[in-house]
C-alpha cells in the first residue's frame, strides 16, 4: 500500500530542505520514492501543514531502577496526572515520573518517536530495557555507564592497553544492549564510596592511582577506536557546584580533541562571581563549545516546577540531598557498578539560584551557534519533565515571549543575565536539527532523523499556529513506522518500539578475564549478567535493531 | 540464562526459592532415574526443587472436578467478565507473569496485592516517607567491614547470605576475616548456623518490639546526645556504647534485616529508625542499609506493578483509574470485610507461610503450582509451571537492583502464568496496550 502525505511544507534538514512544499511517500513503513505514475491507495492533505521526521530525545531518564524508586517516592505525581484508560491505552499516569506506558502516551502524542535511557547501570541493564519495552510508541535505547566501576579502574590501575579496554569497552555494549557509553563524574561515584565528598578531573581517586581525567580519556578514546557513533556521553565533575565551569573545561579538554558530548551542561556552567557567588558561565562555555567542533552537548533545561532528580551521581545528589523537596531523598551503591540518587526538587521562579539556572540554559541555547551540536533536553525529569518540551520551544522562537518570562523572574538573578540582551530567535529549521537532525546523526542513526526514501516513516505533522508551544505541543498526525498512531494529539493506535543497539567487535578474550572478575567479586554470573539477541525478543519484549559500527585501527 | 535448554544453563541456573536468587546452581540426573536434582544451593533451595519435580504436571479443577483447560478458561473468564470488585492477590510470579496480571487487572478493574505485601509494606512506607541510603548484595560482599544485623532469623531466610555476602572467600577492599559481625535481636531461637558462629558475632539481646528504641538510642549516642545507654530495660547500655562507637569507627558499616521476621504493628517505624541510622553515619563515614526480601517474587511484583502504573502494590485500576491506598488495600483485610466478590490467586512457586490459599468468601481462581494447598476449593484451579522450573523469566533479587533470567530444566507442558492469563485476556476480548 502507498500513502501519499501532500502538499505539507517539510522540514528536513538533513537533506538541506527547509520549509518546501513537496509531497512524501510512505510504503511498507518507509519513506520511497515511489515509480513515475504510480498513485497512492490513501492521501493526506497537509497543505499548509508542517511537516518533519518524528523527533528523537537523546537523553530523557525514561526507565531503571532509579526511576522506578522515584515513582515509588512519589504517588503525589500519579494522584495529580491521572490518565485514565481507554480502549486503546493502560491506565497510570505521573508527569515527572509517568508510569512507562503514559512516558510512551505522551511523548507520540508530542511527536517523538525515539527516545533514549541515558544511564543505564549495566547490572540493571535488563529493568531498563524492560521498562522501555513496556513504553509503548517509541523506539528505546541506552547508554551503559561505565567509568565508575571497579572492573575498569582496576585494569586501568594495572596498566592494561588501550587494547584491553576498548575489548571491555565493546563487550559491556553488547551484554548490556546498549547503544552508546555514558560516564558519570568519572571516578567520583566509586570515590564516594571510600567516603571522598568532592573529586575535581585532576584530582587523584582515593584508592586507585587514578584521576577522572584519565577516565575521560581511557574512554572517549576506546568509543572513538571502536567506531561507536556516539561520542562519549558526559555527565561531568562537580554537578551543581558554583564554579564548576573549570572542571566543565577541563573535561572537555580530557577527551585531547575526539568526540565527546557533554550532557546537561547548563548543571556545568556555572561561575562564583557577585554577592551570592554564584553567576552564569554560559558565555564561557559557549565560547569553548564554539571554538572545538569535537564537542556537543545537550542543554539540561531547569523549567519551573515540582520535579524530581534522578542520578547516578550519588556523590552529587546526596551532597544535594538538604535541598530535597518534598523533603525525602534515597541514595544507593550498587555493585561495584555504579550508584543512584533520587532527590525530588521544586524550581522556583523567585529563587535566585534556581531563576538563575533557567536563564543560563537558555543562554547555552542562544549562545552556542551550531544547532547541529547542542541538543534540546531537559535532563527529564531532572531540569523539568519532558512534557515542558513546547514550552522551552517557545522560549527558543519567540524573543519576546522570552523576555515576558526573563522580567517575572527573581530580579536579581535577571540582573546577572544577559538573557534580555540575546536577540537570536531560532527557525524552524533549527528545531528540526536540534530535535530531529542532529540527534540521528549523532547516534549513528542513518534510518531515521530524516524524510529520504529509505528512512524509516517516522513522521510528525504539525499544525502551522502562530504559536510555536501550541504547535509543538499537539501534532496533527504522527506516523510510526508508516503507521498513523496519533491524530491531534491523541493516540489513535498503539505500537511497540524496538531497541537500538550498536555492537563493536571485540576480542572474546576479555570473557575469560571478566567471568574471572564476576566469580571472584560478584554475586552473578557472567552467563547471567550478559543480555541475549533471544532474551531481548522473547523475554524482555523489545527486539534488536543494530546500527553500524565504523571501527578505527587503534 | 534465559533459556529453554537446561544444558546451557550448568553452574548458572538461578534459585527462585528465597530472595538470594543465587544463581550458580546445577541441576543433575539423580539416583535411580529419580528425575533431576540440585546438586548445590543450600538445604531450602534442594527441598524445594526436588518437592517441585516429585509433583506432576496436575489438572484443571472446577469445583474440584478434573476438567479440560478449555473448560476452566472458560468458566475463569466469566467469573472475570462478571466480578465488579474483583482482587487479585498472591502475585507470587515472575516479571512477564506479572505484566499479564496487570493488564488483566487493569481491564478487570482489579486491586492488587502481594501474598507477602505485608512484609514488603514494612519497608516501602520508609522508602516513601523519607527515603534511604542502601546498598546492593556486591558492594556489601566487597566492602562492608561492620556488618548490623536486626532480629534473628535473617541466616535462616536466606541461608546463603554469609556465603555469598557476609564473609565471602574473598572480597576488594574489606578482608572478610577481618569483618565485625553484631547481632541485634531476640537470643532465642537456637545456636546460629556454623558459617555464622564462626565469624564470632557480637550478640546484643533485644526482644524485636524493642528494636526500634534500641535505634534511637543507638542515634543519639552517635549524634553526642546526653542519653542513658541503659534506658532500655533487659538491654546492656554498655554493649550499645561499644556498638555505637563501631558504628562510627566503621568506613562502610552495613544494617540488614528481613522485614518478613519484623511481624508486629507498626515494625516500618523500627525500620525508619535504623534508616535514618545510617543516614546520620554517613555525615562523616560511609554506611548503608541492605533491606532482605524479594522472597516469593515480592519485589517482582512490585517493581513491575510500580512501572507499568506508576504505583506500588496495594493499589487498583477502579472505574478506569488508577488508586493507591497502602493502608486500605491489604488483600487479608479486603477478604475479611467482604470488599471482593472475586479473587483471582496466582502462585507459581510454594510458600512455607501461609501454607494454602486465602479461604475466601468470595468465589475463587487460583492459578498454582501444581500441588499448592487451597485453604477452601476454589471456583476454578488452574495448574502453572514454576518459573526457573517450567519455564524461563525474570526475577528480581533483594537488592530489587538485579532482575536475574530463570532457565527452565524440564517440560511438563505446564503454561506459564503469563501463558494463561493471556489466554484469560484473548477470551475477555481486545487488549488494550
Ligand atoms: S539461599 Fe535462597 S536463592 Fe540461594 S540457593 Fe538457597 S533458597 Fe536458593
Amino acid at each position: 500500500m502507498l500513502t501519499r502525505l501532500a502538499g505539507g511544507l517539510i522540514y528536513d534538514p538533513a537533506q538541506g530542505i527547509d520549509g518546501e512544499v513537496r509531497d512524501l511517500f510512505i510504503r511498507d513503513g518507509q519513506l520511497v520514492a515511489p515509480a513515475p505514475g504510480e498513485d497512492p491507495d490513501h492521501t493526506y492533505d497537509l497543505r499548509g501543514k508542517l511537516v518533519m521526521a518524528g523527533a528523537i530525545d537523546l537523553h530523557t531518564h525514561i526507565g531503571g531502577g532509579k526511576v522506578n524508586i522515584a515513582r515509588t517516592m512519589l504517588p503525589e505525581d500519579q494522584r495529580a496526572h491521572c490518565r485514565a484508560r481507554t480502549a486503546l491505552t493502560r491506565t497510570g499516569g505521573g508527569q515527572v515520573v509517568p508510569s512507562t506506558f503514559a512516558a510512551g502516551y505522551r511523548y507520540a502524542e508530542m511527536g517523538y518517536t525515539t527516545a533514549f535511557e541515558p544511564a543505564v547501570l549495566p547490572m540493571n541493564a535488563r529493568q531498563a530495557h524492560m521498562e522501555m519495552a513496556d513504553t509503548p510508541m517509541l523506539d528505546t535505547g541506552g547508554y551503559a555507564m561505565l567509568g565508575n566501576d571497579d572492573l575498569l579502574l582496576q585494569l586501568m590501575s594495572e596498566g592494561v592497553g588501550q587494547e584491553v579496554i576498548n575489548d571491555y569497552v565493546a563487550w559491556t555494549l553488547k551484554a548490556t544492549q546498549c547503544i552508546g557509553i555514558k560516564v558519570v563524574n568519572p571516578g567520583g561515584i566509586n570515590a564516594f564510596k571510600f567516603n571522598a565528598r568532592k573529586l575535581d578531573v585532576d584530582e587523584r581517586h582515593p584508592h586507585y592511582p587514578l584521576t577522572p581525567r584519565d577516565i575521560l580519556r581511557t574512554l572517549s578514546r576506546a568509543v572513538a577506536e571502536l567506531g561507536v557513533p556516539h561520542p562519549l556521553h558526559v555527565h561531568a565533575s562537580n554537578l551543581g557546584i558554583p564554579g564548576n565551569q573549570v572542571s566543565t573545561l577541563a573535561t572537555i579538554d580530557a577527551a585531547e580533541g575526539l568526540p565527546i558530548h557533554l550532557t546537561h551542561i547548563q548543571f556545568h556552567s556555572y561561575g562564583a562571581e557577585g554577592d551570592r557567588r554564584f553567576s552564569s558561565a554560559a558565555a564561557v562555555i559557549a565560547e569553548a563549545v564554539n571554538r572545538r567542533p569535537n564537542v556537543t552537548i545537550d542543554v539540561g533545561q531547569v523549567m519551573f516546577g515540582q520535579t524530581v532528580t534522578v542520578s547516578g551521581d550519588t556523590m552529587r545528589q546526596y551532597a544535594n540531598h538538604q535541598h530535597a523537596h518534598p523533603r525525602k531523598w534515597t541514595c544507593m551503591d550498587i555493585e561495584c557498578d555504579a550508584g543512584c540518587g533520587v532527590v525530588p526538587f521544586r524550581y522556583r521562579d523567585q529563587n535566585f539560584v534556581n531563576a538563575l539556572q533557567w536563564a543560563i540554559g537558555l543562554e547555552l541555547f542562544l549562545m552556542v551557534d551550531d544547532p547541529w551540536r547542542v541538543f534540546l533536553t531537559t535532563d527529564h525529569p531532572n531540569g523539568a519533565p519532558f512534557t515542558s518540551y513546547p514550552r522551552l520551544i517557545r522560549l527558543l522562537m519567540d524573543r519576546g515571549f522570552r523576555n515576558d518570562c526573563l522580567a517575572q523572574i527573581n530580579p536579581e538573578a535577571a540582573a546577572l543575565s544577559n538573557l534580555g540582551s540575546l536577540t537570536r530567535e531560532y527557525s524552524r529549521n533549527e528545531i528540526a536539527i536540534m530535535t530531529r537532525a542532529a540527534p540521528a546523526r549523532i547516534l549513528g542513526l542513518a534510518d531515521r532523523g530524516h524524510l529520504a526514501p529509505g528512512a524509516r516513516a517516522d513522521i510528525t505533522v504539525y499544525h502551522d499556529l502562530a504559536d510555536p508551544e501550541q504547535t509543538f505541543a499537539r501534532p496533527m498526525l504522527v506516523f510510526k513506522g508508516g503507521e498513523l498512531v496519533v491524530e491531534e494529539g491523541a493516540v489513535t493506535r498503539v505500537v511497540r518500539g524496538r531497541t537500538q543497539v550498536v555492537r563493536p567487535e571485540f576480542d572474546p578474550a576479555i570473557e575469560g578475564r571478566i567471568g574471572r572478575w564476576f566469580d571472584r567479586y560478584h554475586s552473578i554470573r557472567l552467563a547471567n549478567f550478559a543480555i541475549t539477541d533471544t532474551e531481548m525478543a522473547a523475554g524482555i519484549g523489545s527486539p534488536v535493531t543494530i546500527h553500524p559500527c565504523n571501527r578505527r585501527s587503534t | 540464562m534465559w533459556t529453554s535448554d537446561p544444558a546451557q544453563t550448568p553452574g548458572n541456573l538461578t534459585c527462585p526459592f528465597c530472595g538470594l536468587a543465587c544463581d550458580d546452581l546445577s541441576v543433575a540426573p539423580g539416583p535411580a532415574d529419580a528425575g533431576l536434582v540440585l546438586v548445590n544451593g543450600c538445604q531450602t533451595a534442594r527441598g524445594a526443587f526436588a518437592g517441585a519435580m516429585a509433583a506432576g504436571p496436575g489438572t484443571a479443577l472446577i469445583k474440584g472436578q478434573p476438567v479440560s483447560l478449555e473448560a476452566a478458561l472458560a468458566h475463569a473468564a466469566g467469573l472475570l467478565a462478571a466480578a465488579r470488585a474483583p482482587l487479585f492477590g498472591g502475585l507470587v510470579t515472575d516479571v512477564n507473569g506479572m505484566r499479564a496480571v496487570l493488564e488483566l487487572a487493569d481491564r478487570c478493574g482489579a486491586l492488587l496485592d502481594h501474598v507477602g505485601a505485608d512484609a514488603l509494606f514494612r519497608n516501602l512506607l520508609v522508602l516513601q516517607d523519607g527515603g534511604w541510603m542502601t546498598a546492593t548484595l556486591t558492594e556489601v560482599r566487597n566492602r562492608a567491614d561492620l556488618i548490623l544485623i536486626l532480629g534473628r532469623e535473617v541466616p535462616h531466610r536466606f541461608p546463603r547470605l554469609c556465603e555469598r555476602v557476609l564473609l565471602p572467600p574473598e572480597a576488594l577492599f574489606s578482608p572478610p576475616g577481618e569483618r565485625r559481625l553484631v547481632l541485634l535481636g531476640p537470643a532465642e531461637p537456637g545456636p546460629l548456623p556454623a558459617e555464622f558462629a564462626a565469624a564470632n558475632p557480637t550478640l546484643i539481646p533485644v526482644a524485636l518490639a524493642d528494636l526500634a528504641g534500641v535505634g534511637a538510642l543507638l542515634r543519639g549516642l552517635i549524634a553526642g546526645r546526653p542519653v542513658r545507654a541503659d534506658a532500655i530495660p533487659g538491654v546492656a547500655g554498655a554493649q550499645l556504647k561499644q556498638l555505637a562507637g563501631w558504628l562510627c569507627g566503621a568506613r562502610y558499616a552495613v544494617v540488614t534485616w528481613a522485614a518478613g521476621e519484623l511481624a508486629f504493628p507498626h515494625a516500618e517505624l523500627t525500620v525508619q529508625a535504623f534508616v535514618e541510622l545510617v543516614r546520620d553515619l554517613n555525615r562523616t563515614t560511609r554506611a548503608a542499609a541492605l533491606p532482605l526480601a524479594g522472597t516469593l517474587g515480592d519485589l517482582t511484583a512490585n517493581q513491575v506493578c510500580t512501572w507499568q502504573t506508576g504505583y506500588p502494590l496495594r493499589s487498583g485500576r477502579q472505574q478506569g483509574r488508577s488508586c493507591y491506598e497502602p493502608l486500605l488495600y491489604r488483600h487479608q483485610d479486603l477478604l475479611a470485610q467482604g470488599q471482593s466478590d472475586l479473587l483471582l490467586w496466582v502462585q507459581a512457586l510454594p510458600a512455607a507461610n501461609p501454607a494454602a490459599t486465602p479461604a475466601a468468601k468470595c468465589p475463587t481462581i487460583v492459578l498454582g503450582y501444581p500441588g499448592l494447598a487451597c485453604g477452601r476449593v476454589p471456583e476454578v484451579f488452574i495448574p502453572v509451571g514454576l518459573p526457573g522450573i517450567d519455564h524461563p523469566g525474570h526475577w528480581y533479587r533483594t537488592d530489587a537492583v538485579c532482575p536475574l533470567p530463570l532457565g527452565q530444566v524440564r517440560d511438563l507442558g505446564l503454561a506459564s502464568v503469563a501463558g494463561v492469563i493471556g489466554k484469560l485476556s484473548e477470551r475477555l476480548g481486545a487488549t488494550a496496550e
